[in-house]
């Protein structure tokens, strides 16, 4: 399957002949970090190998857009419940730098004693079976190809069912998986017997296939009250997974710490975490880091939870990080949409790309404050694992609620997460293995008599599936109305038929979400801003956010409604519709006709920099076609321009704009069109109006022949001069 | 349901540990996380679950769907404690037939007798 820029991924593609697809590789991958590299003009100490294809930070356009990658892998969670959907999801976040593709399950698969089958949808999150990992692996395979550099996929090994799904993404070729006991018996209530002694046949089974595991220690600091107190418990679980996974046999570069800066502002937030983040690190030396960032504070305000986002990145880049992960900066209102993943991964790249080389210029004190925060909080959690010892070890200290305790260890509030080792879901489902027990497959944990063979444990019957995957049993549905194909049946509809609306999460949800600011008091404004997006024409219209700007004064308000419109695809002008020719075509037809372009910013403005680069041959503007351009400076008279236009016989005149309040702008391009008509050579040229906030539309209102706005490149402006000439020759 | 509540009387408390070197506080951290994680991988290396043994006969080349009937049934007849995958492997041997076919046998409902005891 391969993609192309300028095409959806074809879904029906996607899910084709997946019983026999297998992945083109296995295991965990690292970017491939480069030390001094050098993109445009700068040399970055903290970069990876670039991209083929990718979509840069905004500023970019002011640094031959440039798009350095930064060492860190860069996580994000993707999950509506619709698996399809979710694949054009992580398209985009792969083009804006996202390389860990988190796939969260749905609600309640934790407590399924088994695996599923088929593609149901999920509440909250994607029922993980083979089929939807398959298609899933399938689809970042391509994409994977398209941005050139390896995406790894992850998803959770937790609940009943943790050794089959292990198998299963041993199988399947998932690279990253979540996997911790504690979160089990903690989160889940499940059966600590059960779920200690599937964790190490689990683990055993990821070790062997390179998957990388993340332990669940952060949930503890989404759970706490207090987040910040509970940091000598996150060394504990941290410790004890750590500990057992080794024992059972898997080696450090593949077990990730899952650590989050517990605080945030207006909490003095760096003076609280960096001492805990600093103290991991010295402990778990030799580990690998995942830091995620802080989700327990962050409710409905986008700007502060990113904000937020951005001190814990500063962390990792302080102290270290092999991962990391970003938060959406609105799961704290919603299951995120699919834009709000991209703004998570360019936070996470924007912050780190602009702390590029900071630690060749400063470091952490080693005496003061800091060390003596990081000395407490080890001495902390010593204190807490031996606490657990002399109290007869894990199982007594859970039964007598000693984890996610509120209080600062050794401070106890007795308001910590109490389980019994008899009790649980699926207590009394441990069975004691006989001597002679017995498992003939490759991956296994523990007491086995196969163990002993000579050749591998499977070799008895020519192999597990781990070994030959042609053994792998594909169910593909079990549900003839809950499915894939069913739910692609309308949206493939209306993309056959140029069907376009608007959505944030799944196909067709209709959502927008609109910010309105009410000068009134805040009851009042609420209820005016509910009212002003049913005057929209917004259905179920809510407010997500509302920040009080002063008690009086007035109260902004995100809201979000669905509006049900539909567009059809020929019903957009022609023009917004066409694709630019191609650079051969252009410079084929350009070069040997000695084309002149005059070009000018005009008006009362010195801004040069969107009209450079669509000239200049290094912004990849027109000049690399053949066209002769005279850039004649900015703050130009109209006059000026035709004159210089006559001069040197031009066909092209671009002018640059700014978007005025008087609306000078249209003023300047009908009085460009004017003087071009009183000269007698309007029909000669062709005039050009170019500008952040300029439209096709509103140029052509204005008597020019286009208008370009944000976003446009040389070549559109290039392929429409080639057009309309041609045009102009033919008649 | 928590432990009993109780000030922080962590400054008492750390006088055993306060002269330790950092180094010595890390090998103690770890030799504490070791000695608790001890008797629960002891506990998984000789037990195993429904779970575990459907992850052996997935290995095996069944589907989902059979790993679970097969081992629901093993698990009614007490035969868990032998390993599903071992009690399908055998029968295979003794039968002179492949693995699947005798696994889809038992599904069948045949040579239930003669899984070894």
């Amino acid at each position: 399957m391969k993609l192309s820029a300028d095409k959806k991924i074809d879904l029906r593609d996607v899910l084709r002949d997946l019983d026999r697809y297998r992945p083109k590789r296995k295991g965990w991958t690292w970017r491939r970090k480069l030390e001094n590299h050098q993109l445009g003009p700068f040399v970055y100490r903290n970069a990876s190998e670039n991209l083929k294809q990718s979509i840069p930070l905004p500023a970019a356009h002011a640094f031959n857009n440039i798009d350095p990658q930064c060492d860190f892998v860069i996580t994000t969670e993707i999950a509506s419940g619709r698996f399809e959907d979710d694949l054009r999801r992580m398209r985009m976040a792969a083009w804006h730098g996202a390389d860990h593709i988190m796939v969260i399950r749905t609600t309640g698969q934790s407590h399924i004693d088994g695996l599923i089958e088929g593609t149901p949808e999920g509440v909250g999150g994607v029922p993980i079976t083979r089929k939807q990992i398959r298609a899933t692996r399938k689809a970042l395979d391509a994409i994977e190809e398209e941005v050139g550099r390896p995406i790894n996929f992850h998803s959770y090994v937790s609940g009943l069912a943790g050794p089959e799904i292990a198998v299963l993404f041993a199988e399947e070729g998932v690279n990253g998986a979540h996997q911790d006991p504690q979160y089990n018996v903690l989160y889940r209530n499940i059966n600590m017997h059960r779920s200690f002694v599937d964790a190490a046949e689990a683990k055993k089974i990821l070790a062997d296939a390179g998957i990388l595991q993340l332990d669940g220690a952060h949930n503890a600091n989404a759970t706490a009250k207090q987040a910040w107190k509970v940091t000598p418990e996150l060394f504990v679980q941290h410790a004890i997974n750590t500990a057992y996974s080794r024992a059972a046999g898997m080696a450090p570069a593949l077990i990730a710490l899952s650590t989050v800066p517990p605080t945030a502002p207006p909490a003095p937030k760096l003076r609280l975490d960096l001492p805990y983040a600093v103290a991991l690190r010295e402990l778990f030396h030799g580990y690998i880091f995942r830091a995620q960032q802080n989700t327990r504070y962050a409710e409905a305000d986008t700007i502060e939870a990113t904000i937020t986002h951005v001190l814990d990145t500063l962390i990792s880049r302080l102290t270290s990080a092999d991962i990391q992960s970003t938060i959406t900066p609105d799961e704290g209102r919603n299951i995120p949409w699919h834009y709000n993943n991209v703004a998570g991964v360019n936070t996470a790249r924007q912050t780190l790309m602009g702390l590029d080389g900071i630690m060749d210029m400063i470091e952490l004190k080693k005496d003061g404050p800091l060390r003596r925060h990081v000395r407490e909080l080890k001495e902390r959690a010593v204190l807490f694992l031996e606490e657990i010892v002399e109290n007869g070890g894990y199982y007594g200290a859970i039964e007598a609620g000693q984890f996610v305790d509120s209080g600062f260890y050794p401070e106890r509030n007795g308001d910590g997460i109490a389980r019994s080792p008899d009790d649980g879901d699926r207590a009394g489902t441990v069975i004691k293995r006989r001597s002679d027990y017995g498992a003939p497959v490759c991956s296994h944990f523990g007491n086995n008599i196969y163990a002993e063979a000579v050749n591998k444990a499977c070799s008895a019957y020519g192999g597990c599936t781990l070994c030959d995957p042609e053994k792998i049993q594909y169910i593909d549905e079990l549900d003839p109305e809950d499915n894939v194909e069913q739910r692609l049946t309308m949206p493939l509809a209306e993309q056959a038929a140029g069907v376009l609306r608007p959505e944030v999460e799944k196909h067709g949800d209709g959502i927008v979400c609109v910010t309105i600011f009410i000068p009134a008091t805040s009851r009042l404004a609420e209820n005016a801003a509910l009212e002003i997006a049913k005057k929209m024409g917004l259905k179920k219209a809510q407010v997500i956010s509302h920040r009080l700007l002063h008690p009086a004064e007035g109260t902004v308000f995100e809201v979000k409604g669905v509006l049900d419109v539909a567009i059809q695809i020929d019903e957009i002008p022609l023009s917004a519709r066409t694709e630019p020719l191609a650079d051969k075509e252009i410079e084929a037809w350009v070069r040997p006709r000695n084309i002149h372009v005059i070009a000018a910013t005009v008006g009362e403005d010195e801004h040069s920099v969107g009209i450079r680069e669509i000239l200049d041959i290094k912004h990849g503007g027109i000049e690399k076609y053949g066209f002769q351009c005279h850039f004649i400076g900015t703050s130009v008279a109209l006059d000026h321009v035709l004159d210089e236009a006559l001069r040197v016989g031009a066909r092209v005149v671009l002018i640059s704009t700014i978007v005025t309040h008087s609306e000078v702008h249209k003023q300047h391009m009908r009085k460009l069109n004017e003087l071009a008509r009183q000269r007698g050579v309007r029909e000669r040229l062709i005039l050009i109006a170019g500008g952040t906030q300029i439209t096709d539309e509103l140029a052509r209102d204005c008597g020019m022949d286009a208008g370009f706005g944000r976003g446009t490149m040389g070549r559109d402006v290039a392929s429409f001069v080639v057009c309309k000439l041609r045009e102009a020759q033919k008649a | 349901m928590g432990c009993a509540e109780r000030p922080d009387d962590f400054a008492t408390r750390r006088a055993r540990i306060a002269a330790m070197s950092d180094d010595e506080l890390h090998r103690y951290f770890w030799s504490l996380a070791e000695k608790l994680v001890a008797p629960l991988i002891e506990e998984a290396r000789t037990h195993t679950t429904p779970s575990i043994e459907r992850s052996v006969l997935l290995r095996m080349g069944f589907s989902s769907i059979e790993a679970h009937t097969l081992v629901e049934r093993m698990d009614e007849r007490g035969l868990l404690a032998y390993g599903s995958g071992r009690l399908v492997l055998e029968l295979a041997k003794d039968k002179q037939i492949s693995v699947r076919a005798a696994g889809t046998a038992l599904l069948a409902g045949q040579y239930w007798e003669d899984l070894r005891r």
